[in-house]
């Protein structure tokens, strides 16, 4: 048993437990520790090395050839110098160690939990780490991560969890078929926050509850014994417990559909977080490689217009533009789920801002014609990370009532699509001929410069990319202005030689008037009346006169 | 099992301006509206009950994109369909040449997908009778031929629309009733015991 452990973490990838794997390592590895062999010069083995190191002229003392501890064997470089025995014992000893460390973190981590349990009764749970240190101890374990967490999730729906995951795991070790504890570790904070979830809901179900969640995990440590499976068998063991899982719910709950539904809503999302490093994009599928071969293709594509896949969304209006962002936005978020149905829940959205961007650009409803293109187009700008592997992830996890009528299906089956047509795509797609489409993909012409005498005078509206359009945008502003202020400025000259001319006029006005009327000034007479002739036929003015009285 | 809901797949095939999506909307909505509508983002996908006796079916009607660009994906389109409604277009004898590529088509692939055929605009030929090119006993015949219904439907009307739908439910429901009552009598009990045995084995 310990053996068998020590080889796993000598791997550094310990992944299954209990089961074949694990009994085929342990095999494998007590294979590789031969009985120890005593000093005898006589010993095939010896000779051929003293052989060796002989033809190479390299002498090598007896003594270090021993083992190191003295005890009279012969070492090996393999077991750091030590025979065979002596290894054993060192190495049991290191195990040994690792191995009680490992409990005592399970079991903090265990009594965490169920106090996080038991505080979540009442209140809201709080997380038993904080996250920062929660997310230092994942960095760290990064490489071992990759080991399924089953014994985290010792039946904490139950009041008497840690007693009884306790005896369990001591009985088990009894029979030697336990997994080592230091896997609790690797949990991530998101897995912990589903299983927490899961819980929570199973409870308000009670009894069936504690069934459900007896079955999930039951399955879930059956499918750590199936890793080597193909993709196509792992699809089917998960399809099979869907079925199975809701054929049971579907008779407890007599026939109503909408519980059953929700309830295998939670079941996926519990699973499938559980599984997804195991079964998304698996070393047994070519999915990696495909993936690979869209990206390249998508990138090859750049050069598609809007015009080529005769999409009904116009760019320039800002709020399709705003739709058509946030569209590729949730295309590419697909990526970061885990759940089956919150990656369909991405194209959904993506979906909805796609319908609302064609509304807005045609203002009426969207049809599949519209649609559909669109969607391609967005695929084009988006290249989503791994789409083929989300593409098969989803179609074998995720729960086929959902895939085949569902809104989130008619989505997924039209990305579907998408890809296919991505994948096929040649020139008569795109209404261009054989040669220009091979042009393009190769890299030689772009169909911009194809039709030169299209384009400039077209400028700022049929601009291929946005930054074009707005330059030129920018460039006619800008002859707008230069114009503007041409006019400005000759008014300005305008108005100035009119002031000039405007004032020379007045001048000459002025000139003319005085040649006209030339000033003169005559010297003013000695007395006003001394032109006048007849003055001496006036009487004589009136003197003042003084009336006696 | 009274209450159990039976959900099927529905797509609409037909070339491109057929009539598919207004269709869709006169079934759903009870209009037909020409120019712009306010009320629907998208009319692509759209689950509709319809009462069948005391039960309730939930047909999801898919539209498809009609145009010929697409053809080669159209299978994705119908993959797992309980019912195809493959539309024509009365005034246009192209459309109905379609309708034999797809009819074949889902012959293939989906052997249990029942078959409507569906010619669209009923009403331009019923005002103008020179408007037809596709003669109903044509295809009266083909659809005897390849065991389908034949409906000729106006969205504008709405004449025979709601007869389509109602008898797609029908045969839905009937059929769907078959599958899950052969079922029930076979499989319950032989995967519990199946689920167990594995269970125990680790």
């Amino acid at each position: 048993m310990q053996t068998f452990l020590s080889g796993q973490q000598l791997e550094g990838s310990g992944v299954c437990f209990f089961g074949l794997k694990a009994i085929l390592s342990s095999s494998t590895v007590s294979a590789l520790l031969p009985a120890r062999s005593p000093p005898a010069p006589s010993s095939p083995a010896s000779r051929e090395m003293s052989q060796k190191s002989e033809r190479r002229g390299i002498h090598v003392d007896q003594s270090e050839l021993l083992c190191k501890k003295g005890c009279g064997y012969y070492g090996n470089a393999a077991w750091q110098g030590l025979c065979s025995k002596c290894w054993r014992e060192e190495y049991q000893r290191a195990r040994q160690k690792q191995i009680q460390e490992d409990w005592a973190l399970a079991e903090k981590l265990q009594r965490e939990e169920e106090a996080a349990y038991a505080s979540s009764q009442g209140a809201q749970s709080q997380p038993s780490l904080t996250p920062f240190s929660k997310f230092e101890e994942k960095k760290t374990n990064e490489k071992t991560r990759k080991v399924t967490t089953v014994k985290k999730f010792f039946s904490p729906s139950s009041r008497t969890a840690p007693k009884k995951a306790l005896a369990a795991r001591l009985k088990d070790s009894h029979e030697g078929k336990t997994p080592s504890p230091s896997i609790s570790r690797q949990s991530s904070i998101e897995t912990d926050r589903v299983s927490r979830d899961f819980v929570d809901f199973l409870k308000t179900l009670q009894k069936p509850g504690r069934e459900i969640h007896k079955q999930s995990r039951a399955f879930i440590e059956g499918m750590a014994n199936k890793k080597d499976l193909g993709a196509d068998e792992l699809s089917e063991c998960v399809q099979d417990f869907y079925q199975n899982m809701s054929d049971r719910l579907m008779t407890h709950f007599k026939g109503s559909s909408e519980r059953v539904e929700r309830v295998m809503d939670q079941v996926e999302k519990y699973i499938m977080t559980r599984l997804y490093k195991n079964v998304f994009c698996p070393e047994t599928t070519d999915d990696e490689k495909k993936d690979l071969a869209t990206q390249h293709r998508i990138r090859a594509l750049h050069w598609v217009t809007i015009q080529m896949l005769c999409v009904p969304v116009d760019e320039e209006i800002p709020e399709v533009s705003d739709n058509v962002v946030k569209a590729i936005t949730d295309v590419i978020e697909m990526d970061s789920k885990r759940v089956p149905r919150d990656k369909l829940a991405c194209i959904t959205r993506c979906s909805k801002h796609i319908f609302n961007a064609i509304k807005i650009t045609k203002n009426e409803p969207a049809s599949a014609d519209d649609f559909l293109p669109t969607l391609i187009y967005i695929v084009l700008k988006a290249n989503p990370p791994r789409l083929q592997s989300n593409i098969q992830y989803i179609t074998r996890f995720c729960n086929p009532s959902r895939l085949m009528t569902g809104e989130d299906g008619y989505y997924f089956t039209n990305l579907c699509c998408a890809v296919a047509f991505i994948e096929k795509l040649d020139g008569q797609s795109l209404n261009l001929s054989t040669e220009d489409f091979e042009r393009y993909m190769s890299g030689q012409a772009s169909p911009r410069r194809q039709e030169p005498e299209a384009w400039p005078p077209e400028g700022p509206c049929g601009g291929s990319s946005p930054g074009l359009a707005q330059v030129y945008q920018n460039l006619e502003l800008l002859t707008g202005l230069e114009a503007r202020q041409e006019r400005v400025l000759e008014g300005a000259r305008s108005l100035e030689s009119d002031l000039i001319s405007w004032q020379e006029s007045v001048e000459r006005e002025v000139q003319q008037i005085l040649e006209k009327y030339p000033l003169e000034i005559r010297t003013p007479a000695s007395a006003i009346d001394s032109d006048n002739v007849e003055n001496d036929r006036l009487p004589p003015p009136l003197q003042p006169q003084v009336f006696a009285g | 099992m009274s209450g159990h809901r039976v959900d099927a797949k529905v797509v609409m095939l037909g070339k491109e301006s057929v009539g598919k999506t207004s269709l869709v909307e006169r079934f759903v909505h009870h209009r037909f509206l020409v120019g712009p509508y306010q009320n629907t983002i998208g009319a692509a996908f759209v689950a509709r009950q319809v009462q069948v006796g005391d039960k309730v079916v939930t047909l999801g009607i898919w539209d498809t994109a009609g145009s010929e660009r697409y053809e080669a994906m159209s299978r994705i389109y119908y993959r797992g369909a309980k019912a195809a409604i493959v539309c024509y277009d009365l005034t246009d004898s192209s459309s109905f040449l379609r309708v034999k590529f797809w009819v074949k088509e889902l012959h293939n692939c989906e052997e249990h997908c029942k078959i409507y055929l569906c010619g669209t605009k009923n009403d331009l030929v019923e005002s103008d009778r020179s408007m037809r090119q596709v003669d109903y006993h044509d295809v009266q015949d083909f659809a005897d031929e390849i065991n389908a219904q034949l409906y000729e439907t106006s969205s504008k009307t709405g004449c025979n629309v709601d007869e389509l739908f109602q008898k797609v439910a029908e045969d839905l429901n009937s059929t769907a009733f078959q599958l899950i009552t052969e079922e029930k009598g076979v499989d319950l009990g032989q995967k519990k015991n199946a689920y167990f045995y594995s269970c125990c084995n680790h």
